[in-house]
């Protein structure tokens, strides 16, 4: 009789775990689609996100405020840091990787000197409701949906807006929307703080659900990679959507047996294979199929 | 007894997302021949030579060099088997100096490059100038020559075909000659020679056939006097077609 | 006399009579040391030089080969438990550790063989390979972490969770522990000769078809190479340095945690390398020995922001000195090597 509880239970766990990638990798993934680098300070930026939240949640700002202060400060701090030190690499992929690496370091230590190792985390806004002997946490249900409206709001601003278009533009071919006077570096500046604002927000998202110290960034660290890997560069969007569903079919149930720990170690593999088989990621075949629908 | 051609295509097709790129080539070029590739911008002249190197997988058709089929084989396979490629833009090593550049190229396994490859390969420097000034970085070259250096790379590996691609663009036109008559030479001491070219004055010296692509499919096929003559490859050059 | 061109072969720092008398000296110095440092003072020079393996396999591995790994303290690590386990199983033989070495750095070669086969036989685009190789090691940190219990044992070892192993046994030849002065004439002897037969595979032809690949890939794969498999190589062969480092680490400080692969470690070895010049061994090699004395230095006077001070400095060289420091500083000095990169010498046949 519990069936229809089990089954919903699932369906629940599947959406969290896909959700959870989706968030912990979407600031990545913008960047990842218009400089084609990785930050490897996204974690950090995360973490920037939550710890604003925190403490502003904590002086009693509303919890949807604190994740828009978060958006727009991390945001500003992601426009600062493309300035001054990110865009001396781009065509220098594996230098920009290790810089951001160097700027994880310094944010992730440095906030430990500056706040020590603990902080007061935010209890989960909302209550939750059962089905039979499962429990549901409201909050999450409400992260998947604000995960797809994240997504579709996204698409929605790459494909109509100004801003979109000379993205767009400067993902295809830079030179040629320089030419045809698209300002470039702006585009750079504002995708890469659209990318840090998103992990900031995601990270107030997500503050909720874990514990905040100055490392918590490293927890979605993995899984975001590995998202992002699995999805490639083709179509960042599409690939992170394709890619969070994949590897949430892939977790959920591996968590539900082993544990969420063997459930990462899954995720790993999976990506392992998924790239000796698709070596561009899952997008590349997405990209593929969609233009053929379309007749391209 | 027929000989095996050089190297061969037998409905040669692929497709890039809705675009079809190369569409039923059947391409055949004897051992010994130059095979001149022409074809306006987009026809699919670079696709075939990549296809044929094996940097891209074709979708239908088979690839076959001196009758063996190569077709599933990796790159460096078939490069190893007797294939040699230039790329549109040069890709000499040019942070590397000369003499790395060619030491790179001369395989460990060199065992296998026979003599007669051996000579087109030390012929090839001492025409191309690149025996001295040797610790020069690659790109210190002049445009031309680094073309020649790219040219005598992949002659170090002893190959019996080689696929230039659009080699003398942006020489001057002594100097387009000048790697015209090298070719002739080469080939004369044994290689094939299959070269994507627009310049027609380079075409019409060393061609001893020519085949025109269009549209991912061979237009037209002959010796230069054909083809110069022929209307319709006037016409697909001016976009009549 | 072909050995002698190798090792004078130009993809490394000094070739000259000068450099070889200067070289010589340092070396004298180290060998001479416990004449002037207490037994306590060589340990602390043993840990500068155990890291150099990892540092100079990550070297080959990045500078030459254009491969960047974030994960090379995984088998820093996966060495140094496997010598735990397999000689703290062995105890009553004298060959235990010997066994425990020789099995750890099979295992690395092993997983570094399965996860680099993944990896390159795909042909996967160049930033998969610093980001799985991270993920990889944050795995391994956690998995190590949660080894606490006494379930977790293997024989007569527990892993030990996040206080990790401890009681591991030094190495030893039949009845010979290597032990305080002696630990460090077998640290200093193995790294000097990593050191050299590293700048001999640089300066042969296996060196020259790495920068080859991380120059252009497909000119290389071109050229009748296959690519995958020397990346695989290298990959492995670093694996294993790091490896030898592991094993070293566990020799000398008898204990290993799984915060060794942890976040911060994992970035030492890319910042001991950028810092140095990643592709000058020697720059390395110097750059690893000085960094880690400059941390032990700063962290035994307290002071809690030698973190930040080595972000800072990866992010001052990377932004500065791209080609390194050590590399930058030897470039003033010989100015007109600058421009031009080295040639072989083997090549001057006439």
């Amino acid at each position: 009789m519990d069936t229809l509880g089990l089954l919903a239970s699932i369906l629940y766990q599947f959406g969290t775990n896909a959700a959870f990638l989706l968030l912990a990798a979407i600031g990545l993934v913008v960047i990842l689609g218009m400089m084609n680098i990785i930050n490897l300070a996204h974690g950090e930026l995360m973490m920037m996100g939550a710890y604003i939240a925190t403490i502003v949640t904590h002086r009693g700002i509303p919890f949807p405020l604190a994740v828009l202060l978060a958006f727009l400060l991390v945001a500003m701090f992601g426009a600062a840091l493309e300035r001054v030190i990110i865009r001396r690499f781009y065509g220098h992929e594996l230098g920009a990787l290790v810089v951001t690496w160097g700027i994880s370091l310094i944010m992730g230590q440095g906030t430990l000197l500056f706040f020590g190792p603990f902080m007061p985390s935010i209890g989960i806004p909302g209550g939750s409701f059962s089905l039979g002997a499962y429990s549901f946490a409201t909050y999450w249900i409400v992260l998947i949906g604000v995960s797809a409206i994240l997504i579709a709001a996204l698409w929605w601003i790459y494909q109509n807006t100004r801003f979109g278009l000379m993205a767009r533009a400067t993902m295809q071919k830079a030179a040629m929307a320089e030419a045809l006077g698209v300002n470039t570096d702006r585009v750079y500046m504002l995708t890469f703080a659209l990318g840090s604002g998103l992990a900031g927000a995601c990270g107030a998202l997500l503050a909720p659900t874990v514990s905040i110290s100055p490392l918590m960034g490293q927890q979605f660290v993995a899984p975001a990679f590995i998202t992002v890997v699995v999805g490639g560069a083709a179509n960042v969007l599409l690939g992170a959507i394709g890619s969070s569903l994949l590897l949430s079919a892939v977790k959920t149930p591996v968590g539900l047996l082993f544990g969420a720990f063997i459930g990462t170690v899954a995720l790993l593999l999976t990506a392992l294979i998924i790239i000796r088989l698709m070596p561009n990621g899952v997008s590349f075949y997405l990209q593929r199929f969609t233009e053929r629908r379309v007749g391209a | 007894m027929k000989m095996q051609p050089a190297i061969s295509t037998v409905n040669l097709t692929k497709r890039f997302g809705g675009v079809i790129a190369t569409d039923g080539v059947d391409l055949s070029v004897s051992s010994g021949e130059i095979r001149c590739i022409i074809g306006p911008n987009g026809a699919g002249k670079s696709t075939l030579f990549a296809l044929l190197c094996g940097i891209h997988a074709p979708d239908g058709g088979e690839i076959l060099l001196g009758g063996r089929d190569v077709t599933r084989l990796p790159a460096f396979r078939r490069v190893r088997l007797g294939l040699g490629l230039t790329f549109q833009t040069n890709r000499a090593y040019h942070n590397l100096t000369i003499a790395q550049n060619l030491e790179i190229a001369r395989r460990r396994n060199s065992a296998r490059v026979d003599s007669d490859a051996l000579r087109r390969y030390q012929h090839a420097i001492g025409l191309f100038e690149l025996d001295q000034l040797t610790d020069l970085p690659a790109r210190a070259l002049p445009h031309h020559q680094l073309q020649w250096l790219e040219i005598a790379m992949v002659l170090a590996g002893g190959p019996d075909v080689i696929l230039l691609d659009e080699p003398t663009a942006g020489m001057s036109p002594e100097e387009t000659m000048q790697t015209a008559s090298v070719l002739r030479t080469l080939n004369g001491m044994g290689l094939t020679i299959v070269v994507v070219e627009h310049d027609i004055a380079f075409v019409r010296e060393i061609a001893h056939r020519v085949t025109v692509l269009h549209e991912g499919r061979i237009f037209a096929e002959g010796s230069v006097a054909e083809i110069t003559a022929h209307e319709d490859v006037r016409n697909i050059y001016l976009g009549r077609a | 006399m072909r050995l002698l061109h190798l090792v004078n072969g130009g993809e490394d720092l000094g070739r000259s009579r000068w450099f070889w008398i200067g070289f010589a000296a340092v070396i004298l110095a180290l060998v001479a040391l416990p004449l002037y440092q207490t037994e306590f003072e060589a340990s602390n020079a043993s840990y500068y030089l155990l890291n150099i393996p990892l540092a100079l396999g990550l070297s080959m591995l990045w500078g030459y080969c254009g491969i960047l790994s974030f994960g090379q303290v995984a088998y820093f690590g996966i060495a140094g438990y496997a010598y735990g386990v397999i000689a703290g199983n062995l105890t009553e033989t004298s060959w235990g550790p010997l066994v425990g070495s020789v099995g750890g750095l099979l295992l690395c070669a092993a997983v570094g063989a399965i996860f680099g086969y993944f990896v390159f036989f795909g042909r996967v685009q160049g930033w998969i390979v610093p980001i799985l190789t991270l993920v990889f090691t944050l795995l391994l940190e956690t998995f190590l972490g949660q080894t606490a219990g006494y379930q977790w044992r293997i024989g007569a070892v527990q892993l030990g969770g996040y206080n990790g192993m401890t009681g591991i046994p030094p190495f030893q030849i039949g009845n010979f522990i290597f032990q305080g002065y002696a630990f460090y004439f077998f640290a200093l002897s193995l790294t000097v000769a990593v050191y050299f037969i590293s700048r001999v595979l640089m300066n042969a032809h296996f060196g020259k078809i790495m920068i080859a690949i991380r120059e252009d890939v497909l000119r290389t794969e071109t050229l009748g190479y296959d690519v995958r498999f020397y990346q695989l190589g290298v990959f492995v062969l670093a694996a294993m340095l790091a490896g030898l480092s592991g094993l070293l680490y566990v020799q000398w400080g008898n204990y290993i945690t799984p915060s060794q692969v942890g976040l911060l470690p994992a970035a030492l070895p890319v910042i001991w390398v950028a810092v140095g010049g990643r592709n000058r061994l020697l720059a390395v090699a110097i750059a690893t020995y000085l960094l880690n004395w400059i941390n032990y230095t700063l962290s035994e006077a307290g002071n809690q922001y030698a973190p930040v001070i080595m972000g800072a400095l990866l992010l001052l060289v990377m932004l500065f000195f791209p080609r390194g420091i050590i590399v930058a500083i030897a470039e003033l000095r010989w100015p007109w090597r600058r421009d031009v990169t080295p040639v072989s010498v083997q090549d001057r046949s006439a």
